[in-house]
């Protein structure tokens, strides 16, 4: 077995075996899908919601915070190894020092997938509507797959650069506000601050739930999904670059 | 003196704090139990973290076995075993199953990497704990640990940063058995700082004192004592402790 593979490799059983992380994540995740729709879910029958009810509106946030709440968020694998000193150990190994960044960002993003399908299948159990049927699903997958690599990507990158495992908190701290300035809980008709309007815009997670509505309820147009996934795979592929570049600056 | 590491002029400084290295040239040669001393802060870890590839120079050349780290670095962790003063453990692995993945992790089979780790096992004596998790064992057993990982590949060259702290005097004795045995049958070429100066005396041959980023002194043990001493029959610490004192002495800096 090549020491990529065995890297990454590890760093997926590192995942099965310690669990916690992604788990408190989904688990939160799917407390806050269950409290919306049972507490505001009455208001799906407003017009703007559209015809498949606030289910289908309110499950986006559900993909977006599972990530951020989960090993992705955290770059965990990654933190783990840097927390107790090992990371150090891998690296003076031959092991490529891309592969060391690259391992655990797969393994946090399949991790994220993972949970992203199981609360697929719930939301499923629950009514969700997928309006391109199996085609849907596989384009909330690679959207949420996408954004879990964002997450992971800068986190990774941030926690290198600085030697510090703790800084894996600043993206999603940075992040999280973004999702109260955007369409998140209402459609933009409903709207009624025109700064908010204004912000919203302009932040990128605006695009993205709006991508994943127009897979889900239809309630958004395909412009709309074509700029999400552009903005996701910029991120994406920008937070890569991030963490692979942060390879040179490594403090161990 | 076939140079088996080697700097030349090597400068560092650290972003806004001091030149921690100014211009070192050093020489240990191949099968040489060397031992680098100095006062805290004299550089003598920044050193190993460039040999170590750990840090980069900001000028200067720098090889290990004629190899440049700046063009392969595999190479050089191939060639290099590292144990620095902190423990590199994975708290949730067991010592077997950690043992077997540094093997692996240098391109052994698995049946080599049992096999290798089981020799490895029985050297430090960590047979009990063979299927403990990291996690749980004694500070002195995870430094077993950690120095065995250093040797999983059998290196030319190890770096021993502070080796032996947290080591009972029974698991100390058993290190440095060890270490001996590899540096006089295996001719591996041992570079060693230690605030243990005790076992630097016992050990080391040859020696290098560095100070405010500079080599103070470089040659064999032996010699040093004789040097500070004048014919005067004083330990290793004895005479780093005198040099010391002269080194304060106003006229030092001048001389």
């Amino acid at each position: 077995m090549s020491t990529s593979r065995l890297i990454i490799t590890r760093s997926i059983l590192k995942l099965a075996k310690q669990p916690t992380a992604p788990i408190m994540g989904f688990a939160m995740s799917l407390f806050f899908l269950l409290v919306y729709n049972a507490g505001i879910g009455g208001i799906g029958h407003l017009e703007a919601f559209g015809e498949k009810g606030y289910l289908a509106f309110v499950f986006p946030i559900t993909i977006i915070s599972l990530a951020m709440g989960s090993s992705a968020g955290a770059g965990q694998t990654l933190n783990a190894d840097m927390q107790s000193g090992y990371f150090r150990r891998l690296y003076l190994s031959p092991v490529s020092r891309r592969m060391l960044v690259i391992a655990p960002m797969l393994a946090d993003t399949f991790s994220s997938l993972f949970f992203t399908g199981i609360i697929l299948a719930i939301g499923a159990l629950f009514g969700l509507p997928f309006q391109f049927g199996l085609l849907s699903v596989a384009g909330i997958l690679l959207l949420s797959l996408l954004w879990a690599l964002t997450l992971c990507g800068f986190s990774a990158g941030i926690m290198l650069r600085t030697g510090q495992h703790q800084s894996a908190a600043i993206i999603t701290n940075a992040v999280f506000p973004l999702l109260f300035l955007s369409t998140t809980f209402l459609p933009r008709e409903l709207i009624t601050s025109q700064w908010l309007l204004t912000v919203s815009w302009a932040n990128p997670v605006t695009y993205v739930l709006e991508a994943n509505r127009f897979l889900l309820g239809g309630t958004s147009t395909y412009e709309f999904f074509l700029s999400g996934l552009l903005i996701l795979t910029i991120t994406a592929l920008s937070s890569t670059a991030f963490a692979l570049g942060s390879t040179k600056r490594i403090k161990v | 003196m076939i140079a088996e590491i080697l700097f030349k002029n090597i400068t560092k400084k650290y972003p806004k704090g001091p030149e921690a290295l100014k211009g070192i040239d050093l020489e240990v040669g191949k099968g040489e139990l060397f031992t680098l001393l100095g006062p805290n802060g004299a550089g003598k870890s920044t050193l190993v973290k460039i040999a170590t590839t750990l840090t980069e120079k900001d000028s200067g050349e720098f090889s290990i076995a004629g190899n440049d780290p700046g063009k392969d670095f595999t190479t050089i962790r191939r060639t290099i075993g590292v144990a620095l003063q902190e423990n590199e453990l994975d708290p949730s692995e067991t010592v077997e199953n950690l043992l077997r993945f540094q093997c692996r992790l240098f391109g052994l089979s698995k049946d080599q990497a049992q096999q290798r780790a089981d020799e490895l096992i029985r050297a430090f004596e960590l047979e009990t704990e063979r299927l403990k998790k990291c996690e749980t064992l004694s500070g002195g057993n995870k430094r077993r640990l950690h120095c065995a990982l250093a040797l999983v590949h059998r290196p030319g060259v190890l770096f021993l940063d502070e080796p032996t702290v947290g080591m009972d005097p029974e698991a100390r004795a058993r290190f440095w058995q060890v270490i001996t045995h590899l540096n006089k049958t295996e001719g591996v070429t041992v570079f060693l700082t230690t605030q243990y100066l005790e076992e630097a005396d016992k050990h080391a041959t040859q020696m290098a004192l560095i100070m405010g980023g500079t080599i103070h002194y470089r040659g064999s043990v032996t010699e040093f004592k004789k040097m500070v001493n004048s014919g005067e029959q004083l330990t290793l610490e004895e005479s780093y402790l005198a040099f010391m004192t002269q080194s304060h002495q106003p006229d030092f800096a001048t001389n």
